[in-house]
């Protein structure tokens, strides 16, 4: 049946070629999309995902890192002596203005963090070289015309970045530049009894949502969220309550539905131009499931042909769109996910067609 | 009340109609014939007589309006769907004017795919129709598509599908209408043969006189009414 269903379906090539554009097409574009919705919800939380944090407590209604607020800088303090607390730090953070020598003005997220707490964020260690920063390379060009080190004006203090780091590229606008938490604290000019986030390493074995609701109940006017709780509440808030992730929702949703319904025509196409065929195995006794076999082997190996070019296509433009959308992330699950979804739409779209092509009329072959 | 033979293939009274309430078309009125085995039949009449349609009843393709269809005996008219295919599977071949032999497949593959359908295995798929090919002088063209075939070839393969898997009646619709005169008449002299030597019922519907020269017995067809001739 396999080898029947698939020579009759490359015996017309150009035919096939079509069917498998269009599939290839579709997958495309449905990896694309979901992998800019993917790499757009995981850019919304990656400085909080990499902080060297369990816990993060924050003034109330603060969303998400980027839109940080004040709190008392002697909240750590307090941190401390609550049961199942191991370690607290701190985290300033704010826009501020970066300039080059030349007079040409940028607005930045600047971030600093205590040593102990910076995790896989690129830092500064403290007291190595004052008034050093680092910044992503994709912003180099755009900061210090890609060449470190290089001295620039951060809120009017005299600051010098020293070197780039990879993968923290911003996705606001505003490039982040990463320091030592007094630098921050200098180059933000935060007052002393002030800072922005508290971070708590939790004591070995302690159960996380436990010492949460501790703190919470220790420091009622602040919100206190686990890594994991405050880097969700960071991506839904990008993701629905922001213009710029609902456009990406909607856009990769359509994706989806545009490249579906290729899948499904394209499917459906094929199967509907091999319906005297259909009626020659009728006609000479193929049983309905073998119909229904043929056709649904047919719909597969289209399927599995437009995918696999697709997917090929999909790395090479991930590549080129980094140069301009730099958190663009196709994770190798994507893969999966578009694949069954694919196989499934074919299998769909051939059952519609098994339709036509088992009531086809046998009698047709009778006419020339 | 028609005698129920075992070995012949018959219609009873069956009447035929296309579409329905008034743009209803009549088709088939009252037919009436048997078939025997090792008797090559012709069935003639112009164009729209009903020719093709009662070869479609026969074939187990359609089902009469009213009437009976026997297929070797059996009543066939009131069978299921899935019973009328394997009943066609099993012991009817058919040859159509237009070939229908599948163009992704050679010779060898065309003949054994009602093999395939029948269940036969591998060995004995490739070793019947290559043993139907050569009876047939195909032995040489079995590696051949149909597009690298000539037009008496092709319908030579076509007769070879329809008889790989040995069932007792061969159903040809203007099996000569698309070669010329030679071929032609190769065709008609093979459906003979198999007729007379296979004792294989085999109905032919056909425009071509020169197929008369080769029927036992032939029957004319007139706006869905039919009648025999004498030969």
């Amino acid at each position: 049946m396999f080898a029947l269903a698939w020579r009759n379906l490359v015996h017309d090539r150009t035919r096939f070629a079509v069917t498998v554009l269009g599939i290839a097409f579709a997958v495309f574009l449905m990896t694309f999309q979901s992998g800019l919705l993917v790499g757009f919800t995981r850019a919304a939380s990656r400085v909080i995902d990499s902080y060297d944090a369990d816990m993060w407590i924050m003034p109330r209604g603060v969303p998400c890192f980027d839109f940080a607020a004040t709190l008392e800088e002697r909240t750590r303090e307090l941190a401390l002596g609550v049961d199942g607390v191991a370690d607290a730090g701190r985290i300033a953070t704010g826009y501020t203005v970066f300039q080059k020598p030349n007079g040409f003005r940028q607005t930045v997220l600047l971030q600093g963090v205590d040593d102990r707490f910076a995790g896989s964020v690129p830092h500064v260690i403290e007291g190595l070289r004052r008034e050093s920063t680092l910044i992503d390379e994709t912003d180099a060009m755009l900061l210090v015309w890609g060449k470190t080190p290089a001295d620039v004006e951060i809120n009017g203090h005299r600051g010098r970045v020293s070197n780039t780091a990879r993968g923290f590229a911003t996705f606001l606008g505003a490039p982040y530049v990463f320091t030592s938490y007094h630098d921050a604290v200098d180059f933000l000019r935060v007052p002393p009894e002030q800072s922005m986030f508290i971070l708590i390493k939790a004591r070995q074995g302690d159960a996380l949502e436990r010492l949460r609701d501790r703190l919470r109940a220790r420091f009622p006017n602040y919100d206190v969220w686990t890594r994991a709780e405050f880097s969700a509440r960071a991506r839904k808030y990008w993701l629905i309550q922001t213009g710029a992730g609902g456009a990406l929702s909607l856009s990769a949703l359509l994706g989806f539905v545009i490249g579906l319904v290729i899948v499904s025509q394209s499917t459906y196409a094929t199967t509907m131009e091999n319906l005297e065929e259909y009626a020659t195995l009728k006609a000479v006794g193929a049983s309905r499931g073998f119909v229904r076999g043929v056709v649904l082997i047919q719909a597969l190996c289209c399927g599995v042909c437009g995918s696999a070019l697709g997917f090929l296509a999909v790395d090479p433009m991930v590549v080129l769109a980094r140069s301009v959308v730099t958190w663009v992330l196709v994770p190798h699950w994507m893969f999966a996910v578009v694949s069954i979804i694919t196989f499934f739409m074919c299998a769909l779209a051939s059952v519609l067609g098994v339709r036509a092509a088992i009531r086809v009329e046998p009698g047709r072959v009778f006419r020339a | 009340m028609p005698e129920c033979n075992p070995s012949t293939l018959s219609v009873e009274d069956v009447h035929l109609s296309y579409g329905s309430g008034p743009s209803s078309r009549s088709v088939l009125r009252g037919i009436a014939a048997t078939f025997a085995p090792g008797e090559m039949v012709l069935l003639t009449g112009p164009s729209g007589s009903g020719k093709t349609s009662l070869l479609t009843l026969l074939g187990c393709i359609l089902r009469p309006d009213s009437g009976e269809v026997r297929i070797l005996g059996e009543p066939a008219a009131r069978l299921s769907e899935d019973v009328r295919t394997r009943l066609r599977l099993r012991q009817i071949g058919f040859i159509f004017q237009s070939f229908r032999l599948f163009e992704s497949l050679n010779a060898r593959e065309n003949v054994a795919l009602p093999l395939r359908l029948n269940g036969f295995r591998r060995q004995e798929r490739l070793r019947r129709s290559e043993a139907v090919l050569s009876e047939l002088g195909l032995k040489s063209r079995m590696h051949l598509k149909p597009k690298e075939l000539s037009g008496g070839e092709k319908q030579r393969v076509a007769l070879a599908r329809a008889i790989a898997h040995d069932p007792p009646i061969v159903l040809a619709d203007e099996p000569t209408a698309s070669l010329d005169s030679e071929n032609g008449l190769k065709v008609a002299a093979l459906l003979r043969r198999i007729a007379i030597e296979q004792r294989r019922i085999v109905v032919v519907a056909g425009h071509d006189e020169r197929l008369g020269a080769y029927a036992h017995r032939r029957f004319h067809m007139l706006d869905g009414c039919i009648q025999e001739e004498n030969n």
